[in-house]
């Protein structure tokens, strides 16, 4: 499709009285993948649940694949794939039967799921019941149910949370394939890190405000520091200096500590999506 | 990319999954067989014969001592101490005082609370003077229905003998010689006379509804566990609409309980000329508990929670099949309960072999406290769902 496969434009959502969602708007494009970062409570679940239908939104307009978004639209929900932060399993089925269920559900009998289960690493345990799964393999199986009906778009809420490295990488790796296939990823994540891999874009939500929608390289040279760390042995003892990249005598100044007789290591102090995401909305991220 | 999906096919894809839940569900599996074996072991065990004694009320209560001494001394050729029968069994009598005809009359036609006294027998106040003086008199004999005619007559001719055995008269002569007696028999309640129900024939509500409760705390465990586990908000971003998840629960939990209350029916060889209104009282009695399961599987926010709840609901829907074991007219807040037109039809057509005809009342009243039970049970899940 030519459009967007996301848009968002000033919804708002409240609980009662408290304004969960604040007028937000974004958008995501076919194979692109949008980090959503925020800290518990920002309002990305609840954004997650207006764009999947289960809550209505109270004002604005949210629209997944050029629908406006609602409840109990097959039309739209046969073509999203959920990952949930919540291991939402049925736990008396198999592996393999709880993503064939969720195939029935999208009308496919003829979905592989040893393929699936193979992508998340899982494909010994097919036959294994839910009941009996450690938390990273309950993690894993729910990517895959996620991706049961290959999804055009794609809302994973902290896909990689409890999983070990090799795990992490397997999803984040899947998570790229899918894009490159041309889902649309709207990804919630804890790990700046995670996110600054993944995402083609960032978006900053706070108390349930957007601060900032950009690639991560865009809010890195807009915010961070433009500086070079440098460190050289003088005397006998290691000293660190930082060097301006905009002053007038930048070039002179990197001239002498690449010649300095002392040199230990030169750095970029290139600032994170963590400094950037604390210092735009004055608050951590846990 | 998925393709369109009819409605019917996921509601089929979710019963298949709760099916699939519910057979490998140890406690529920093993429950449902031994219970269901249970109670048609029960059944059969029961006597199916009757042999009961009959307690009989009596008014003005100074009459009662007549009774007890003329039962007593029936019983022991003429030689017994009448006081100390009170209360006590004779011949299958046990007699209970009554200080007025209208409470007496209450109590037998169940609009009171009171001894259960399955017949009633009124004497004027002046019965004896009446008697000594050889005026004529009128005792009302109230039965309840279900007593059947050889106690009523016995109950009638007994009136005959203590008007006999209190004047006196000379052994050998006619009662009805001595003295003018005139009954009014007033049967209160659908007049059962002739169709005494033995115990086990009266069990077969009570059981029936413990299949039809069983499968019901069953659906709400399912449900349950559906919503703690938030695996229902799974299935709604999938072409899965809310109302495709209640019309699937909605659809196991009732021929689940359906087809159990069938199957205990059929093996306690219920199914007669009224098998079609019998099948469609168990329908309504599915639909019913189905209904209950549907709130307290949404409400209860884990297992014993669920299970408390559902216990709350149906004890009280268990009480109009509880009350068919006792003879006796029903309360009316008894039939005011959503199971009491169900319970009515179960035992007027395998008791009495009743039709359709007979019994539309009972099943319309039945099919009103289905729709609305199972209607609250929608709104209270849906209501849930939506704010997870």
């Amino acid at each position: 499709m030519a459009g967007p496969a996301i848009e968002v434009d000033g919804v708002s959502y409240s609980y009662g009285d408290r304004e969960a969602v604040k007028g937000i708007s974004f958008e995501v494009a076919p194979g692109e993948v949008l980090g959503f970062l925020g800290p518990n409570g920002a309002g990305k679940s609840t954004t997650i649940k207006i764009l999947t239908g289960q809550l209505p939104a109270k004002s604005g307009v949210a629209r997944v694949l050029g629908r406006d978004v609602r409840r109990d639209d097959p039309e739209t929900q046969r073509q999203i794939g959920v990952c949930f932060e919540e291991k939402n399993l049925y736990e008396g089925m198999t592996a393999d039967e709880n993503l064939r269920f969720f195939a029935a559900l999208f009308g496919l009998r003829d979905v592989d799921t040893a393929a699936l289960l193979d992508r998340v690493g899982l494909a010994d345990r097919a036959k294994t019941r839910v009941a009996g799964f450690s938390k990273g393999m309950r993690q894993r199986l729910m990517v895959a149910r996620a991706l049961v009906n290959r999804p055009m778009v794609l809302f994973l809420d902290e896909p990689t949370d409890g999983l070990d490295p090799v795990s992490s990488k397997a999803i984040r790796t899947l998570i790229e394939e899918e894009a490159r296939r041309g889902a649309a990823v709207l990804l919630t994540t804890h790990d700046m890190w995670e996110a600054d891999e993944l995402s083609h874009r960032v978006a900053f939500i706070n108390e349930g405000r957007l601060y900032a929608v950009d690639t991560p390289e865009n809010l890195k040279l807009r915010h961070g520091k433009r500086s070079v760390k440098v460190r050289v042995r003088e005397h006998g003892e290691v000293v660190e200096r930082s060097v301006a990249l905009d002053a007038d005598d930048t070039g002179e100044r990197l001239k002498d500590a690449v010649a300095a007789e002392g040199l230990l290591t030169i750095h970029t102090e290139e600032a994170t999506l963590e400094n950037i995401f604390i210092q735009m909305t004055g608050r951590g991220l846990d | 990319m998925a393709r369109p999906v009819s409605h019917a096919a996921v509601v089929a894809a979710i019963v298949r999954k709760d099916l699939r839940e519910f057979g490998r569900d140890r406690l529920w599996l093993i429950l449902t067989i031994v219970g269901l074996a249970l109670f048609i072991g029960v059944f059969w065990l029961l006597p199916g014969s009757v042999d009961e004694t009959i307690r009989v009320g009596v008014t003005p209560p100074d009459l009662a001592d007549t009774l007890i001494g003329f039962s007593a001394e029936e019983t022991r050729g003429g030689t017994g101490d009448a006081a100390s029968q009170e209360a006590q069994p004779t011949q299958g009598l046990e007699v209970v005082r009554f200080d007025s005809a209208a409470k007496l009359r209450a109590v037998v036609s169940g609009e009171a609370d009171g001894p259960d006294v399955a017949v009633g027998l009124a004497f004027p106040a002046d019965f004896a003077g009446a008697i000594e003086r050889g005026a004529p008199v009128t005792v009302t004999v109230y039965v309840a229905s279900g007593v059947p005619p050889e106690v009523r007559q016995a109950m009638e001719s007994a009136v005959r003998e203590i008007a006999y055995f209190a004047a006196g008269a000379a052994e050998g002569a006619d009662p009805a010689d001595v003295v003018p007696v005139r009954q009014e028999t007033v049967v209160l309640g659908p007049d059962r006379a002739g169709e005494q129900v033995p115990l086990r024939e009266r069990m077969r509500p009570l059981l029936a509804f413990f299949v039809l409760m069983m499968e019901s705390l069953a659906l709400a465990g399912l449900i349950a566990v559906e919503i703690q586990r938030r695996t229902v908000t799974a299935l709604l971003v999938t072409p899965a609409s809310l109302t495709d998840v209640l019309t699937a629960k909605s659809l196991l939990g009732t021929s689940l309980a359906f087809s159990e209350a069938v199957l205990m029916l059929a093996l306690t060889r219920s199914f007669g000329a009224g098998w079609s209104v019998l099948l469609a009282a168990a329908l309504l009695g599915a639909v019913i508990v189905t209904g209950t399961a549907l709130v307290s599987g949404a409400a209860g926010r884990d297992f014993m929670g669920t299970l408390f709840l559902s216990m709350v609901l149906l004890v009280p829907l268990a009480i109009p099949a509880v009350t068919v074991l006792f003879p006796g007219s029903t309360a009316v807040w008894v039939k005011a309960l959503p199971t009491y037109g169900v319970m009515e039809v179960f035992v007027r057509v395998t008791s009495y072999g009743e039709s359709w005809a007979e019994l539309w009342g009972p099943l319309a009243l039945a099919a009103l406290w289905c729709a609305a039970v199972f209607g609250a049970g929608l709104l209270v899940l849906r209501r849930k769902v939506r704010t997870l």
